[in-house]
Parts: structure tokens; C-alpha cells; sequence
């Protein structure tokens, strides 16, 4: 062998120079937390969320309120600073003399239940088919995409009407449903982006150094694709609430006595006028948790970009 | 003083003005400083500078042409005596085109790609010229893409610009600005996106309708060599300043200022440099003992023909390629856009599988394997590619890019991890201190050196080079080159140069290969092939180079008409004949088959044929 001679790569100049206590090193998702934390938008979203989410959680365990119970002595009580209001039920009550707080508070619970549940899942199934469908391509490519675009034919109503109405009204039958309409959104947008990323300089780098497919996908594809596509899907849970409403609305959301938007404001409409704070409350919950997960996310993005682009 | 030059300009200085987001100007730096300047009647006026040092804001100057952003604060252009900021030539636009023609670096973005090429330029000749009528304008238009050398005229006059070539598209832009007959051409950068033989073939063009059409000529270039083959005239520029005038030659052999020596310093050459200075000092290659074999290789590319509904062409990138490459050794592969570079590129590093031949790396056969076999071979032969920028995965920290290779093949774990990665940097000289910051805000030259420790990591023996060192400056480019001849000396690595590049080629090579359409025509040793190449296409090549040495291939002999043929329908015969200026008859009926010259070197050249006949 001609390599006898020869030193080995890196043995030659023995220990190197000092370098940075490897414990102190943080890693580049970490940097990207502590970034976001010095900004105000982030601190006010993370405080108004967990507020909102105690608020759902705690609230209704230890208040001694029925939410179901109806009580016709104390119908259209309005909230707490106008008159008529008492301490009893600080944001009033609806036409059965329910307690709006508790009733707002707990559809909330069910409400986001369904809304991130929905998006969780067409993230991860849409996601997935997409990243294998725009890196991969080829045949399987092609089929993923064509139950893609079968899918999107099927107008999301009419496919509630038959699942739900066929089945019972559950929630993880809704979930199921508005995520069976949504995901070939997410795999359009994944596969475009992972299209266009599996064609970067870095993956034909990766693919010399003997990575392969399925760590560039997950390793190196993935972290690229699917950020973005996180961020916006931010926006698609107060979509999905909107849509599990719609759905409350002919009748095939959540079915009461278990309150949820959908229903609570399906009622509170025929009050708008003479009781409007029984269809509001529920949408200033909606209002003040939406717009928190919005603040953390755009504080995340502009944490990410700091961070990885330097400025 | 005597007559009024063409163009003088006196004492310019050109502020430009940031605007900033409130609305209020601020930030306002000047970029020329004091410029005075004369073009006289029928000379070409050279303007050399770095980039940054103000050259196209002064061309623009010239034409009457500044951004809105630029201001002029002081001095004036004078065209033929009449100042042209100040208005007393009224009105500019009508001076512009018809008088003054500008000509820009980016020739394929230049015109309107929804248009054929004659129609615009027509378009253009009966804006300048009112009352021309359109056939008139037409046989106008035909004559001078005729005179600028566009084959077939009359065909190409029909044809949209994605049609053309970036080399036929400047000489369109070239036919675009002299249609009206201007007085004054201002051409920036023109040769700078071009091929070198494209480029020389474009100089020899300019100068030759300067003598014709009577035109004056300012040539705006980066290069000191390109600039003085076309320059009656040269100014040097450095940070919006004239620091030299003088004639070309002057200038090139006596420079006053230490910058321009400095410019001076940065061009390479080529055959003035001794043999000894080049040839490395490296342990004695066995050119016995070959670490890649490559034999009969070639790739076929089916690329749908989009004027027909159901027809493929079949692309021929790459066609029977073979040689050997030795422990130990720099090989260069070099050609122009388009020979097959990359193609073969991707075949060496086996991204794709050749459709016929084989490539043998130490010893096995690397198509014979499956596709994990392949990836375990992969750490010993290793490819740089060109662009810093992209190849390296975004939002990983340096550390992390660098151990990536070790995590794929399992190499090491734990701390040892971290201690390889360091010896790595230190080895291509990244600080330490480094290892866990982003590569942001590094410079391309940084970024190469992680490319390069990354490859390292894996402990390869062979490293392809695709244009890895091409985005760099000279003095990058200078360091990095050390380094891969100091890991080549302690470690042994071989190298493939891959690059369009003859002066660093020539530098680092120990044999080089031409390749034309997508053939080796050529592979010789350094030395042979710079002083005495087999084939006319790499004389061509070498005479093509833009130096400021005395050329030992003249340009007027060797230098190339026209263009390569499609790789769609190769010629028969020698793929070369179309524009060789030694082609005989037979050329054009048989392809000549790789002759031997010496035992390290061959031609695929009937030139050398006959040699080897006579010699018997």
C-alpha cells in the first residue's frame, strides 16, 4: 500500500487549540427559545395561553356551578357591570339561566380540543404524504397526489353530513371528519416545498456523503419543509373551530347538553339583540387564545430568522 | 487644445443617496470622486476596476443614464461639447440609442423574451429613425446580425432570445446597439458571463467593428488582460477614483501606482512561470497504481422534444470517457459551458449511474454494487461542489454540519465525536472557538473550508472538486489551493479539478483532460498541453485565456468561429471539424480514435496520426 506513509487526517497536529466547553453549548432550537423569550410579544402570548388554559381547566373543577343546570328565575342575567348582573354569574347568563362563564369555558375546552386535534393530525398525515410525494415523486408521488386531488372533489359538508350523520355526532368522529377534508391542502404545500428543496446544492451534498434517503428526508428535508407550514397552521385552528360551529349549526357538532361554540353561539344568535353576551363571551375566549398562539408564533419566526440568519 | 473630443468629462463626482424608511435622505456617500476623462473619435477607451470600485455608475454617467438614487453633485459629461446633466441636450432620449448605445453585463435579460430578436431590434431603428419603413428596417437589421457573425440570419431574425446562446445573445445585443449607428458605444462587462473562447471571439468582434463602423468605444471591465487586447486607452479605477491613464501596454509593463501593481500581481500567468515553480514537489507519482478507472463511460440524457407531441431527443452529455487516474495525482478536467462537466461530475461521484462503461474505484467495480454497498464505499471518495452557499445545510451550527458525516456512517459517538471535528477544523484552518457557531455571516472562502473539513471528517482518498475554488477571489483561491497541496502532501489525497479555469489549472494540475462535447479530445501532462497541446480545440482553449503574457497561440490562428453543435445531432465524424481550422475530408467522415502521444498522454486528433506515421 502506497498509504503507509501517510498520516491519518486530523492525527497530525495532535490536541488542538482550547474550544468551548461542549456542557455549555446550547443547541440551535434552544438558542432559537431563549431568543424568542427576550421579546415581549412572546411573553405576553405564552402568559395570556397558560391563562386562558387554567382558566378552562381549573375553573370549571372548582366552581360549584352546573354548567347543564337551567334555572328560569335567573334567565338573560347580563354581565358583571351592567345592571341586573351580581357576583353569582360574572359574565351572565343565557336563556336557561345557564352560567355563561362555565359555558364558554368549557366549550372552549371542547372547541380547541377539536380545532388542534384537527390540525395535529392533517399536519402529520398531510405533512408525511407530502414530504414523500415531493422527494421521492415518481409513481408513488403521482398516487399520493391523485387521492390528494380525489379528495379535495368532495365538498367538506357533504362529507359530514354523510359520516356524521350515518354515525354518531362524536368528537373524534369530527376530528376525523374536517381532517379527512383537510389534509390534501398540507400535502400540496409539502410536497411543493419539499420539490423544490430536494433539489438544493445541501441534499446533493448529503447524498455524497453517503446520507441516505430517509435521513435527508427527516433530517434535512423536513426541518426546511415543515416550519413554515407549522406557522400557518396556527391560523387553520380557529378555522377548524369555525368549521366544527358550522357543523354545530346543522346539528352535527357536538351535541348538547355538552355546550361547545358551535352550539352556545347557534343559540345565543336568536338573543344577539336583547342578550348579546351570550353568543360574545365564547368569542372573546376564541379571540384572546387565538391571538396569544398567534403572538408566539410570529415571535418564534422572527426568534428562528435572528438566529439562523444573523440579524 | 484641439478639436472637441467625443466625450470629456470633467471633474464628476457622483453622489449616491440611501433613502432611508422614514422618508428623510440620509446616508449620502459619494461613489465617484473628481473623474476626468476623454474619449476621442474611432479609439476604445479601457475602464478597469475591482468590483465596488465604481464602474458601472460611470458607464451609466456616460450614457446620460443614472438610477434615480444617483445623483450627479459636481462636473459634467460633455457629449461632443454639450453638457448632458444639465440640459443642454434636449431631449436625452432622443441621444440615447441613436447616438449613444449601451450594452449591459446580463445579455439573456436584456431584451423582451415574448419577441422574436429581429422584430426588437427593428422596433428599435424605426424609434431612432421615424419615416423608416419596416421592410427597410428589416434588410437593416439582417445585414448587421450578419456583420456581427449570426449564422443564418435570416432564420434567427424570427427566433425569441431563450433561442440563443449567452455568446449569439451578445452579439445580438452588440447588432441591437450599433443598428442606429451610435457615435459612442458603452459596452459594461460584456464579456464577463461568457465562456473564454466566446469571450475572445466577442473582443476580436468589437475591435474589428470599431475599424468599420468608425465607432468610439468605452470597455468597462474587471479584467486588466481582456481589457488591454481591446483598449486604446485605459484607466485604471479604485473606489470611485481615476488613479492611472495611460496606453495599455504602459500600463501593464510600468505601472506607477502600487495598486495597479497590485491588479498586476493578481493575474496568473501561465507560460512565463518556469516548469519548476509549478511541477510540485510531491512524492514521485506511480503512474502504475490507479486509483479510478474509468473506461468507455457514457450517458445518455432522453429529453422530451416540446415541438412535437410525441418525440424524445436523446442528449448525448457524456460520450466514451476514459482514463485513469493515479494515487496520489491532480487531474484537471476543464471545457466550457456545456462539454459535460457536471454530467461526468455526477458519474464520478456515482449520483448517477453510467449507461454504459464502468468506473472502477480501487479496485471495484462501483456499478456492480447496491445501492448500501455504495454508500459504505462513499467516505473514500468524496466531492466539493462549487456554491458555499447552498451546500451547506441551513440552521445547523458548524459542529453539528461537520460531525453529520460521522453520525451517517457510524463512525464515532460521544466525545470522540467532537474531538475529530475539532482536529478537522484545525487541519483546514477554522478556529476552534467556532465549533458551535451558525455559519452565518461567514465569508464564502470560511464556508468552503466546513465544506471541506466536512469531507475530511471521513478520512477520504480521492476528493473531485467541482469548481470548488471558482466563486473565490484570487486570494482565497491562493490559500485554499495551499491547503489541498499540503493535505495532498500528508495525506496523500488525489485530486480532480473539475473547472472552466486554465490559469488554476495550470497551477495545481499534474495532467489535464479537455473535454469537448461531451468527449476527452485531450489529456496530456501540465506542462505538454500548455506549451504543446494535440488537439486545435485546446490551442484554441489556451489562446483564448486573457493574459497579459506574450501569447504562444496566437489568437488570429487558433481562435474559434461559431459554436459547438448540438448534442442532440452529433456530426459525424469528428465532432470537432465544424470549426477546426486544421479539418480535413476525412474529419468530417470518420471520428478520430484516441492516439497516443508519448505514454501518458493522447489526442483524439488525426494530426497526430500522421506525427506518429512520420515518426516511424
Amino acid at each position: 500500500m502506497s498509504n503507509t506513509m501517510t498520516t491519518p487526517i486530523g492525527k497530525l497536529y495532535g490536541p488542538s487549540l482550547p474550544a468551548p466547553d461542549a456542557r455549555r453549548y446550547s443547541s440551535v432550537p434552544r438558542r432559537i427559545l431563549n431568543r424568542a423569550w427576550t421579546s415581549w410579544e412572546f411573553r405576553i402570548g405564552v402568559a395570556f395561553l397558560m391563562g386562558v388554559l387554567a382558566l378552562t381547566v381549573l375553573y370549571p373543577a372548582f366552581s360549584d356551578i352546573d354548567p347543564g343546570k337551567a334555572a328560569v328565575s335567573m334567565r338573560f342575567k347580563p354581565p358583571i357591570p351592567f345592571e341586573g348582573s351580581n357576583w353569582a354569574h360574572p359574565l351572565g347568563t343565557d336563556q336557561l339561566g345557564r352560567d355563561t362563564l362555565v359555558r364558554s369555558l368549557i366549550g372552549l375546552r371542547y372547541s380547541l380540543m377539536i380545532g388542534i386535534g384537527t390540525v395535529v393530525l392533517m399536519f402529520i398525515v398531510g405533512c408525511a404524504l407530502g414530504l414523500v410525494a415531493g422527494f421521492r415523486g415518481g409513481r408513488l408521488g403521482s398516487i399520493i397526489m391523485r387521492l390528494a386531488d380525489a379528495q379535495l372533489s368532495i365538498p367538506m359538508i357533504i362529507l359530514a353530513i354523510t359520516v356524521l350523520g350515518v354515525s354518531r355526532p362524536t368528537i373524534p368522529a369530527i376530528v376525523l371528519v374536517l381532517a379527512l377534508s383537510g389534509w390534501p391542502l398540507y400535502a400540496r404545500v409539502a410536497r411543493s416545498a419539499a420539490l423544490a428543496e430536494s433539489k438544493r446544492e445541501a441534499v446533493r451534498g448529503a447524498r455524497i456523503l453517503g446520507a441516505s434517503d430517509w435521513r435527508i428526508m427527516l433530517l434535512m428535508v423536513a426541518p426546511a419543509v415543515l416550519p413554515p407550514i407549522a406557522f400557518v397552521s396556527v391560523l387553520d385552528i380557529a378555522r377548524m373551530m369555525i368549521f366544527e360551529a358550522t357543523l354545530g349549526f346543522l346539528g352535527l357538532g357536538v351535541q348538547p347538553p355538552t355546550p361547545s361554540f358551535g352550539n352556545i353561539i347557534a343559540d345565543g344568535r336568536k338573543y344577539l339583540i336583547n342578550a348579546w353576551w351570550i353568543a360574545t363571551m365564547p368569542g372573546a375566549f376564541l379571540l384572546i387564545s387565538l391571538t396569544s398562539i398567534n403572538l408566539i408564533g410570529s415571535a418564534l419566526e422572527r426568534a428562528r430568522n435572528a438566529v439562523l440568519k444573523g440579524n | 487644445m484641439t478639436n472637441t473630443p467625443l466625450l470629456e468629462v470633467r471633474g464628476l463626482c457622483v453622489e449616491g443617496r440611501s433613502q432611508s424608511k422614514y422618508g428623510a435622505a440620509s446616508a449620502e456617500a459619494l461613489i465617484l470622486k473628481d473623474i476626468n476623462l476623454r474619449v476621442e473619435t474611432n479609439q476604445v477607451l479601457g475602464i478597469i476596476g475591482e468590483s465596488g470600485a465604481g464602474k458601472t455608475v460611470l458607464a451609466r454617467a456616460l450614457a446620460g443614464w443614472l438610477p434615480p438614487s444617483l445623483q450627479i453633485q459636481a462636473g459634467k459629461v460633455l457629449y461632443k461639447g454639450a453638457d448632458m446633466a444639465a440640459g443642454a441636450i434636449d431631449p436625452l432620449a432622443a441621444l440615447r440609442g441613436s447616438e449613444i448605445g449601451y450594452i449591459g453585463a446580463d445579455p439573456t435579460r436584456a431584451l423582451d423574451p415574448t419577441l422574436p430578436i429581429g422584430a426588437q431590434i427593428a422596433e428599435k431603428l424605426r424609434a431612432v429613425r421615424p419615416g423608416m419603413g419596416s421592410a427597410e428596417a428589416r434588410e437593416k437589421v439582417l445585414s448587421l446580425l450578419a456583420s456581427v457573425r449570426i449564422p443564418a440570419p435570416a432564420k434567427r431574425y424570427n427566433e425569441y432570445p431563450f433561442q440563443f446562446s449567452g455568446g449569439m445573445m451578445q452579439r445580438v445585443m452588440i447588432a441591437d446597439a450599433l443598428i442606429s449607428e451610435p457615435s459612442l458605444l458603452i459596452a459594461d462587462n460584456i464579456t464577463q458571463p461568457l465562456d473564454v473562447t466566446v469571450a475572445a471571439q466577442i473582443l476580436r468582434l468589437l475591435r474589428e467593428l470599431v475599424d468599420s463602423f468608425g465607432t468610439s468605444v468605452v470597455f468597462v471591465s474587471a479584467s486588466l488582460p481582456v481589457c488591454s487586447q481591446v483598449a486604446n486607452n485605459l484607466v485604471v479605477l479604485q473606489a470611485g477614483r481615476v488613479i492611472e491613464q495611460g496606453k495599455p501596454q504602459k500600463i501593464a509593463t510600468d505601472p506607477v501606482e502600487p495598486y495597479t501593481r497590485e491588479l498586476l500581481l493578481k493575474i496568473p500567468e501561465i507560460w512565463t512561470t518556469g516548469a519548476s515553480e509549478i511541477a510540485r514537489s510531491t512524492p514521485a507519482v506511480n503512474l502504475g497504481d490507479p486509483i479510478l478507472k474509468v473506461q468507455n463511460v457514457s450517458k445518455l440524457y432522453r429529453v422530451r422534444d416540446r415541438t412535437a407531441f410525441n418525440r424524445v431527443h436523446d442528449v448525448q452529455a457524456v460520450r466514451n470517457i476514459t482514463f485513469s487516474v493515479s494515487r496520489g495525482e491532480s487531474i484537471g478536467i476543464v471545457g466550457e459551458s456545456g462539454c459535460g462537466k457536471s454530467t461526468l461530475t455526477r458519474l464520478l461521484t456515482l449520483l448517477e449511474r453510467p449507461d454504459t462503461g464502468t468506473i472502477e474505484f480501487d479496485g471495484q467495480d462501483l456499478g456492480s454494487l447496491t445501492a448500501s454497498e455504495l454508500r459504505a464505499l462513499r467516505p473514500q471518495f468524496q466531492l466539493l461542489l462549487q456554491d458555499p452557499y447552498n451546500a451547506l445545510p441551513s440552521g445547523r451550527t458548524i459542529g453539528e454540519i461537520i460531525s453529520e458525516p460521522l453520525a451517517i456512517h457510524k463512525i464515532a459517538r460521544g466525545n470522540d465525536v467532537r474531538e475529530r471535528v475539532l482536529s478537522v477544523m484545525n487541519e483546514v484552518g477554522l478556529p476552534a472557538s467556532q465549533i458551535d457557531a451558525l455559519p452565518v455571516s461567514m465569508s464564502a472562502g470560511q464556508r468552503q473550508r466546513i465544506n471541506i473539513a466536512r469531507a475530511l471528517v471521513l478520512q477520504p482518498k480521492l476528493m473531485v472538486l467541482d469548481e470548488t475554488l471558482s466563486s473565490l477571489d484570487q486570494v482565497e483561491q491562493s490559500k485554499l489551493i495551499a491547503l489541498f497541496e499540503r493535505l495532498h502532501q500528508q495525506h496523500g489525497l488525489t485530486y480532480i479539478y473539475i473547472s472552466h479555469d486554465l490559469a488554476m489549472v495550470r497551477r495545481v494540475c499534474t495532467r489535464v483532460a479537455v473535454m469537448y462535447l461531451g468527449e476527452i479530445v485531450e489529456l496530456s501532462p501540465n506542462e505538454m498541453l500548455f506549451r504543446n497541446p494535440g488537439h486545435p480545440y485546446s490551442k484554441a482553449l489556451l489562446s483564448a485565456i486573457p493574459t497579459l503574457e506574450t501569447h504562444p497561440f496566437d489568437v488570429g490562428q487558433c481562435l474559434l468561429d461559431g459554436e459547438p453543435p448540438s448534442p442532440i445531432d452529433l456530426p459525424v465524424g469528428c465532432s470537432f471539424a465544424n470549426r477546426c481550422p486544421s479539418a480535413q475530408d476525412r474529419c468530417k467522415r470518420s471520428a478520430p480514435e484516441a492516439f497516443p502521444r508519448g505514454d501518458q498522454a493522447f489526442s483524439r486528433c488525426f494530426l497526430n496520426e500522421s506525427k506518429r506515421e512520420m515518426a516511424q
